[in-house]
């Protein structure tokens, strides 16, 4: 799945497990950008007492990169407190939760916001509230409402959420790490098994999502709002991190945890799946450890992709372009490492130059699509994945389609794609509740009480 | 990320929190003042092999008073150098052929070249 426990150690960690990160011109407000970081993944609804939620101890942020150095000129921080009402009582609540402010919810945690840009640290908003899990009809009754109310307006046209959702990401999870099983052909797979319909393998699951919506002109380097789509000062690179203290100590004996040291990197996510399909598992926690900048390190995974190697192994027959493609994929280097510049693609562009670095990479001056095709750029939706990736974009087929060779006439137009490649599908349709038309665009979670239903 | 860098433990005297709580404790063994080199060493003698960590706990304090190595007086060898960092100050032997100590204080990480220091931790640690 996108990075949901995609590397050993990060697994172990879920609290500072980057999951996802989506960034895009925000269709309501397309003046601003939204960019949402998610963690805590693969959340069962019903899980108490101790119910899901950020952690105290790591610092999440979002980092911009506005002059296609791969290095973050602006960083948001948040940092997060717990505090706890009643520690005599076992209970998250002792009666309906009905606001954020409620005395019947025990266990609440805010956040501090900090831009930072250069040597510059800005607080934005401190005391923030996120909203309670939702536990069920007795325990938050009216949970769209306390959704609303956690999201916060900070002045200077910026709003920000932190707390939990439905997973926006949807996955067949059991079809795809059962030795590649590719559907519309699961009867060609090298076991084969009859046809069967997508499985959403996250629909009812919850995670914990931070969004932030900003104006454009905080985010580019010259404070401008970017009409020209061929401009480079047009493209951001963007992506999500978050850190722990380097040395912590339990001390038992007293009761004391402490930490100390600088923070050191412990997950991050530009583009979705490349650490999970594009890292082989020895580099995977090294890859979260390390910066964007650094990333020509795993270029080779990506000029070369294993999975782009076992297709036509798994499904004898049905890939024999693809198998005979031994050339370096500078499709998927373009499209994942360093954007697609000019001249690839009619009209578009967001290339950030030739530091080869995983991130979202978002031509802000492309508007939002008034239709949103999930298939993005190459269902013609300049909008979508991989020029930024909006919440609903169906990256998991589209990665799968161009690894399996549709994007490479893009630097080849000698290369004819399989027809199989352009026909790989999750044939998995997101229901219309997964998603909200404004910010923060992601839709309320599942509560407890009634998911999993029977 | 702070830049690890290398120079003579001596030049930098450890501290530890003046207000940490100190469970159990009398007041009396709570050091509250800055610890020179010589007692974080005494005080690690309660660490794990190789790691050393410098809080006010009641064992480690009376270990840092009551150390086999402990040669001179208490009184002796605290010299305050400036107020006490707010959080737990730590360290461990990053490199042990190298003579390597790295100590971390807040948002710092200092790695030090003192093969005595890095051979008495671990020695204590044993």
């Amino acid at each position: 799945m996108s990075s949901h426990r995609e590397a050993p150690e990060i697994s172990k960690d879920p609290v500072a497990d980057n999951a996802d990160t989506y960034a895009f011109v925000s269709p309501d407000s397309p003046s601003t950008v939204t960019i949402i970081t998610n963690y805590v993944p693969l959340q069962a609804p019903p899980g108490g007492p101790n119910f899901f939620e950020f952690g105290d101890d790591v610092l999440y942020s979002i980092h911009i990169d506005n002059n296609g150095d791969a290095l973050a000129e602006i960083t948001y921080e948040f940092r997060f407190e717990t505090i706890l009402r009643d520690p005599d009582t076992f209970l998250y609540n002792t009666g309906p939760i009905a606001s954020l402010d409620d005395p019947n919810w025990n266990k609440r945690q805010f956040y501090t916001l900090t831009r930072v840009k250069g040597n510059q640290r800005r607080v934005l908003g401190s005391g923030l509230a996120c909203p309670p899990c939702n536990i069920g009809p007795r325990s938050t009754p009216d949970y769209p409402a306390l959704g609303a109310a956690a999201v916060h307006a900070l002045g200077g046209g910026i709003k920000v959420f932190a707390g939990q959702r439905n997973d926006p990401f949807f996955v067949d999870l059991g079809s795809i790490f059962d030795l590649g099983d590719l559907r519309p052909f699961q009867n060609l797979h090298l076991i084969p098994t009859a046809a069967a319909p997508g499985v959403d393998a996250t629909k009812t699951l919850n995670i914990h999502s931070i969004a932030i919506q900003i104006p454009i002109g905080d985010l580019t380097a010259n404070g401008s709002v970017p009409t020209d789509v061929m401009s480079a000062s047009s493209v951001l690179g963007i992506w999500g991190a978050a850190s722990r203290r380097k040395m912590r100590v339990v001390d038992a004996a007293n009761d004391e945890k402490s930490e100390s040291g600088p923070w050191i990197q412990v997950s991050r996510l530009g583009n979705p799946l490349f650490n999970e399909v594009l890292v082989p598992l020895g580099k995977k926690d090294r890859w979260n450890a390390s910066q964007p900048v650094n990333d020509k390190d795993y270029a080779a995974g990506v000029a070369h992709p294993e999975l782009g190697k076992l297709l036509p192994v798994l499904y004898p027959k049905v890939f024999p372009n693809l198998a005979a493609l031994s050339s370096p994929r500078a499709d998927l280097e373009a499209i994942l490492l360093t954007g697609l510049p000019a001249g690839i693609v009619a009209g578009f562009q967001n290339s950030t130059g030739k530091v080869l670095a995983d991130m979202l990479r978002l031509n802000v001056a492309v508007p939002p699509s008034g239709d949103p095709n999930p298939l993005g750029l190459i269902g013609g939706d300049a909008a979508g994945f991989p020029n930024g990736r909006r919440v609903s974009d169906d990256v998991v087929t589209i990665e799968l389609r161009a690894i399996a060779g549709v994007t490479y006439p893009l630097v080849d137009k000698t290369y004819t794609p399989d027809a199989a490649a352009g026909l790989i599908t999750q044939g998995i349709t997101p229901s219309a509740t997964r998603y909200q038309a404004a910010f923060p665009y992601v839709g309320d979670p599942y509560d407890g009480y009634d998911t999993p239903s029977s | 990320m702070s830049s690890t860098t290398r120079r003579s433990l001596f030049k930098a005297p450890l501290v530890v929190p003046a207000g940490a709580p100190l469970a159990g404790g009398a007041a009396a063994e709570r050091p509250t003042l800055a610890q020179s080199r010589r007692t974080f060493l005494q005080a690690s003698a309660g660490a794990a092999a190789g790691v050393a960590v410098v809080t006010t706990g009641p064992k480690l304090a009376a270990a840092a008073l009551h150390g086999p190595s402990n040669t001179a007086p208490l009184s002796a060898i605290i010299k305050p150098s400036g107020p006490p960092p707010p959080e737990t100050v730590m360290a461990y032997v990053r490199d042990a052929a190298r003579g390597e100590v790295t100590v971390l204080s807040g948002m710092r990480e200092t790695t030090y070249r003192d093969p005595e220091l890095a051979k008495r931790l671990i020695d204590a640690g044993r």
